[in-house]
């Protein structure tokens, strides 16, 4: 679960960020103490609070004095943009790069986005066809 | 996280036995509250700077500070110590039952329901004769008193030998419920640096004697990176950084490099065909103390 | 006070080693011994040392408890010294709780002893004219000269134990040899100069002087010699594993 790429706190603050965008941990939600993050991932309370104060002073999260942490109301929608700049700068940016190298124009670009997409989009529907097949 | 919260504090500290110096001119100190690992090789001064620390033995020279005053003889300070040693010796007769019973005496903080649940967990038999337990036992009994005790200043010197993986785990997991809910500083010295780098705040790596990193466990993770390819390559891609290791089979080339790569670089190495590993805490301490792996597991 | 108190109940946690051992010891050195003069009786020897028939039977039982106080001392100073240190117990308090442990433990073991001096005067040696708790007063004595003397012994067995422990805990087995070639070497010059200036029967008298009281009183200085040897040693001693 941990790994040893990236500082613990990071990590754990981009787990509690992840929940957040994919709706696990609803806005005003309360958020697990440090100690259920230390006892879970089976790291440090400290290391737990330094990831967990990262979200705090990103505004992400604040605290409830005497009950616990929170999520912030709009919390959501500006890690969602802030995850959609980083996506240019970290995927779209050397996709460009290495396209232009291999002389696919932009145009071309997309279309290979597109037929990619529709391709993967009809390998995955037997997929969850027959898992549900599996659950029935 | 100022000195003012420092529990421990060690200058110019030596301890010569003859001619041999195990621990060299050491300085450093320990924060209140936090998880220290005291890491290094067998016979690298781990034992002894703990043996220093609780006033066991005697400084050759340099001052120790615990508590705000010397630990050598000294019942203020030692009273909130707990020091569990590997090689623990127990009166002749004693079984276990006699430890547990006689450990709240010492230890103020003694927490005897918890040190009952831990019993039942790590199943240590309370009147078999100490001389009869198996190694892993008599293991557990060491982690009991030192969990429970709850002293302000715990030390755990190699505190798992003949412990198997699950009763490890357990201690693992107690210890750091125990600490979340009692805050005090731990010093866990060990060999099993994998298992315990994620309970760990502080990393204090001592070899030789002498303290060669002393530093915060997550600033640790991520501070070197094993770069692997073509030898041209991996050549291209280190040179001009500090190379904490490096090994070649033929054309290939493994290097362990310090720092922290940007994301630039990171491109730059997909680019050249280089593969990028994270270098754990176990083979950052290995490369840095200048052993091998094998060596190191070897002497554990 | 309390942690000095805690380093003698820690001594005491496990009855084994100072209440039911010592005494399991000494029962069946006593049984032994009743046993050996009841066999010798029932073949018809009734006669003691010296052959006449009135003289009683004497037994040297008594001296297994004071060599198992020894060897208690010895194992206090060996293993439970760097237990309690684990227990973090300064020196000090270890050594002055193990130094009331040796007085309290010979303090209470001297009144059993006691009792059972007056058993045997009063039973004419348990019936069968032997001497086995009176034997260090020739079978005389009054109860408050058994106690004090059963006290004396037992303390100068536990010191001469906790000092020999100690030299081997500081200097290892190089104290050890030091202290046997040592000791050994200034015993057989003692012997030699006494042989030399003829003194033996000076000696001799002075003891029957002194009487066993007076040499147990002796005795005291040299347990109080010898503690303080082992307290001096024990404050700069570190347990090796």
């Amino acid at each position: 679960m941990i790994t040893d790429e990236r500082p613990i706190f990071m990590q754990i603050a981009e787990r509690v960020e992840n929940d957040i965008i994919d709706g696990a941990l609803p806005e005003e939600g309360q958020v697990p103490s440090t100690n259920e993050f230390a006892a879970f991932y089976r790291i440090n309370p400290a290391t737990a609070l330094k990831g967990v104060n990262l979200l705090v002073d990103d505004g992400i999260l604040y605290k409830k004095r005497g009950i616990g942490m929170f999520v912030s109301s709009g919390a959501r929608e500006r890690l969602v943009s802030k995850r959609r700049d980083r996506f240019v700068h970290e995927y779209l940016h050397p996709l460009l790069a290495e396209a232009a190298k291999l002389g696919i124009s932009p145009t071309q670009l997309g279309e290979l986005l597109r037929d990619e997409a529709s391709a993967t989009a009809s390998a995955a529907t037997p997929t969850s066809a027959s898992r549900k097949e599996q659950l029935s | 996280m100022t000195d003012t919260s420092a529990v421990v504090s060690v200058t110019a500290l030596s301890k010569r036995f003859g001619s041999v110096t195990a621990v060299d001119s050491v300085d450093f100190e320990v924060r209140e509250n936090t998880i220290y690992g005291l890491l290094g090789r067998n016979g690298a001064g781990k034992t002894t700077l703990m043996q220093l620390l609780t006033g066991q033995d005697f400084a050759s020279s340099g001052s120790i500070n615990v508590f705000g005053a010397s630990p050598v003889e000294n019942p203020d300070v030692l009273s909130q110590i707990c020091f569990i040693k590997e090689s623990q010796k127990y009166p002749d007769e004693f079984r276990a039952k006699h430890v547990f019973k006689s450990a709240p005496w010492f230890f103020t903080n003694w927490d005897a329901a918890f040190a009952e649940e831990l019993i039942e967990e790590f199943n240590v038999p309370l009147n078999r004769p100490i001389k009869k337990l198996s190694r892993g036992q008599l293991s557990a009994v060491g982690v009991i008193v030192g969990l429970a005790s709850r002293a302000p200043l715990t030390f755990f010197d190699e505190p798992y030998l003949g412990l198997d993986a699950v009763a490890r785990q357990i201690f693992y997991d107690r210890l750091l419920a125990d600490y979340s809910e009692h805050p005090r500083t731990v010093i866990l010295s060990t060999h099993l640096i994998d298992e315990v780098s994620n309970l760990l705040e502080h990393v204090l790596v001592i070899d030789q004697g002498r303290i060669i990193i002393d530093e915060e466990a997550d600033a640790l993770r991520g501070s070197a990176t094993t770069v692997a390819g073509t030898r041209a390559a991996v050549e291209r891609f280190t040179a001009g950084r500090t190379l904490l290791h490096s090994e070649s089979i033929g054309g290939l080339a493994s290097v362990t490099i310090q720092g922290q790569l940007s994301a630039f670089e990171r491109a730059d190495a997909a680019d050249s065909g280089l593969e990028l590993l994270p270098v754990s805490l176990q083979q950052l301490i290995v490369r840095s103390t200048n052993t091998s792996t094998h060596d190191f597991q070897a002497s554990a | 006070m309390t942690r000095i108190w805690n380093v003698v109940r820690l001594h005491l946690v496990n009855r084994m080693a100072y209440v039911t051992l010592p005494w399991i010891i000494l029962g069946s050195a006593f049984l032994i011994t009743i046993a050996i003069w009841m066999i010798l009786r029932s073949v018809g020897v009734t006669s003691g040392f010296d052959g006449s028939a009135s003289s009683p039977q004497f037994s040297g039982a008594l001296l297994s408890i004071l060599i198992y106080l020894l060897v208690a001392a010895v194992m206090a100073i060996n293993l439970t010294f760097p237990f309690a240190l684990g227990f973090s117990v300064t020196r000090r308090e270890f050594y002055l709780g193990t130094a009331l442990t040796f007085g309290l433990v010979s303090a209470a073991n001297a009144v059993v002893l006691t009792v059972l001096a007056s058993i045997e005067q009063a039973t004419n040696g348990w019936g069968l004219n032997g001497r086995l708790f009176t034997v260090p007063w020739g079978g005389g004595g009054t109860p408050i000269e058994h106690w004090f003397g059963f006290f004396a012994l037992q303390l100068l067995f536990s010191f001469a134990g906790a000092a020999i422990a100690t030299i081997y805990m500081r200097w290892r087995i190089n104290g050890m040899v030091v202290f046997w070639v040592v000791g050994g070497a200034a015993l057989v010059g003692l012997f030699a100069l006494i042989a030399y200036t003829n003194s033996w029967a000076a000696i001799g008298s002075w003891m029957t002087a002194n009487g066993t009281t007076g040499m147990a009183a002796w005795s005291l200085l040299v347990s109080a010699l010898a503690g303080l040897a082992g307290y001096a040693m024990l404050r700069r001693a570190t347990p090796k594993n």
